[in-house]
């Protein structure tokens, strides 16, 4: 892990609330795992005073020692809005990259990826790299919900992968006018999957998680928590045990990604 | 004048090769660090707060980061004293830094009985009695807003150790130089204050306390004057050395305590926000000493002039 003041190459809104930035990182961040997170902060200030943790939604090497890193956030509070408000050139506080990410898919069969609202961020790095192995591309199904079609972020990035996305929206303003676990569950009975990777609002993962144990197939969540410091020092992102209620998981080192037979899901 | 100025503090009788500690509940067992921190140079590491049996904590969530500081109400998680010696220390005893173990406990015979077990670990250099948390539901900080139950508390553990005794205080008291002068006449080596200060935070949205503990304790910069002044109380009343704790995240944090009085800090919120905040503590410590031409940090402490 490394705590790298980093320089923005690259701020661009994706929505009217949604945020895609670039960052110049270590070439360590090569190396980082789809569902790993890092730890931001604007430098020089005590407001916001704590680091944010994002997803890595995508790493991409740029050179023999540098790689792209890039984030996805929505403006939820003061800590993105300041973010939202930086330039190419400014500069950012990243510890990273940390956390449990996603596990290598099983050596055959339908792979699911689902994604709800902001929970895409870290479908985007995993799908790249899936897709690195060529013959598991055609194994690989998106489902992308949201609750309007302005939601519905990153379409693009799958399709460039040539990747089938199913869409769903609340509205019906794009795709299904349903939940993404409709077409999820749909898909289960067809074809069913040999993993579903998952990541999007508490709900959406319960429902998910349920699966699992329906369906019995493998489910991995990324979950998001409030958290301070990401190391394991702080231990505010307690995550309920599913086996064991006589203690707490924590998202930063045992997670942000879970077994969904290991915890309990709010 | 030697280039590098003379940093050695004593804590009690627990020589530290700088002031520079950091604070139980912010540096878990030390590892957690390794990868950021050039540990060997911390002036002691004080780990999170341990209890007999291990503890699960309260249910999230447990933060909420307020102006300039945060609310906790983690409910000292631990792992348990015997995970602690038999997991933990092992890694921590691999460096040469004192480990400070910081305890607590629900009554008085559970703090006793900690500190007569660690007393017989090797590798623990110095005892911190948490009797300041304001998290848990039983002891904590019960024994540390009355005056009798802090001695009676100190005076036991007192009993069991033989190792360098700090006593930490919590500043939700009216009085704290009441808690620090029964802590030392119950034979506390040295204090160290502040433990948090008790606050709320609410959504507006959900109406709800942003803390599933309801109240937490406050940390952070936000805090740094209260623990100033505290800490300026107790060295005006005591004759033990105390150590500065809260808010600290600069070096110029740091030597406003040291400067108050303070033998030593402990370095808490900081190292969520900067992981490295001890570090550049230290080197600005050390800058300031050679640029005001002080040879020891001794000849700092307590040269507050009023």
């Amino acid at each position: 892990m490394i705590d790298e003041r980093m320089e923005i190459i690259g701020a661009e809104p994706v929505s009217t609330d949604c945020y895609r930035m670039t960052l110049q990182a270590h070439i360590g961040y090569a190396d980082a795992r789809p569902g790993q997170f890092v730890m931001v902060r604007i430098p020089d200030g005590l407001t916001p005073l704590l680091r944010r943790p994002f997803s890595i939604h995508r790493s991409r090497r740029l050179s023999a020692s540098r790689t792209a890193l890039e984030i996805l956030y929505r403006v939820v509070g003061k800590g993105t809005r300041r973010l939202a408000g930086c330039r190419p050139g400014d500069r950012l506080d990243v510890l990273g990259p940390l956390g449990r990410g996603f596990s290598d898919p099983p050596a055959s069969g339908p792979l699911f990826l689902a994604a709800g609202g902001m929970g895409v961020a870290p479908m985007v790095f995993l799908a790249d790299r899936l897709c690195r192995d060529e013959k598991r591309r055609r194994d690989i199904r998106v489902f992308l919900g949201g609750r309007t079609a302005e939601e519905l972020l990153c379409r693009d990035r799958f399709e460039e992968l040539g990747l089938p996305v199913v869409l769903t929206t609340d509205d019906g303003s794009d795709g299904d006018q349903c939940l993404v676990t409709y077409p999820i569950e749909e898909q289960i009975r067809l074809i069913p999957p040999t993993m579903i990777y998952a990541c999007g609002p508490p709900g959406m993962l319960s429902c998910i998680a349920g699966f699992a144990d329906t369906y019995g197939i493998r489910v991995e969540v990324s979950i998001e928590t409030l958290m301070a410091c990401g190391l394991g020092a702080c231990l505010a992102c307690a995550v309920a045990d599913r086996r064991d209620r006589q203690r707490y998981r924590h998202a930063c080192l045992h997670g942000p990604v879970f077994d969904a037979r290991e915890i309990l899901l709010p | 004048m030697n280039d590098s100025p003379d940093l050695r503090v004593d804590i009690g009788g627990l020589v530290l090769k700088n002031p520079v500690m950091t604070a139980s509940g912010t540096f878990g067992y030390g590892r957690e660090f390794a990868e950021l921190v050039d540990l060997q140079r911390l002036g002691a590491v004080v780990v999170k707060g341990l209890s007999l049996q291990p503890s699960m904590g309260n249910p999230p969530p447990r933060i909420a980061e307020t102006a300039c500081g945060m609310l906790n109400a983690i409910g000292l998680e631990n792992v348990g004293v015997e995970a602690f010696v038999r997991e933990k220390l092992p890694f921590l005893e691999t460096l040469s830094v004192p480990v400070i173990v910081n305890i607590y406990g629900k009554t008085v015979e559970e703090y006793a009985e900690l500190a007569g077990r660690l007393d017989s670990v090797e590798g623990v250099s110095a005892v911190e009695v948490n009797i300041s948390c304001p998290n848990v539901k039983a002891g904590g900080v019960a024994f540390g807003v009355d005056p009798e139950a802090a001695y009676t508390v100190v005076r036991e553990v007192r009993l069991r150790t033989a190792r360098p005794l700090i006593v930490k205080l919590s500043p939700n008291v009216s009085d704290v130089t009441k808690i620090a002068e029964k802590a030392v006449d119950a034979g506390a080596d040295a204090l160290s204050l502040i433990n948090t200060i008790t606050g709320m935070a609410v959504d507006v949205e959900r109406r709800r306390p942003k803390l599933a503990n309801v109240t937490g304790g406050l940390s952070g910069p936000a805090v740094k004057p209260v623990a100033l002044r505290m800490v300026w109380e107790v060295v005006k009343t005591v004759n033990v050395p105390v150590i500065g704790i809260g808010g600290i995240m600069t070096a110029e944090d740091a030597l406003e305590f040291l400067i108050t009085g303070a033998a030593a800090v402990e370095v808490g919120t900081a190292n969520f926000v900067n992981p490295g905040a001890t570090m550049d503590i230290l080197d600005g410590i050390e800058a300031y000493l050679v640029k005001h031409g002080i040879e020891k940090v001794t000849d700092l402490i307590g040269t507050l002039e009023i």
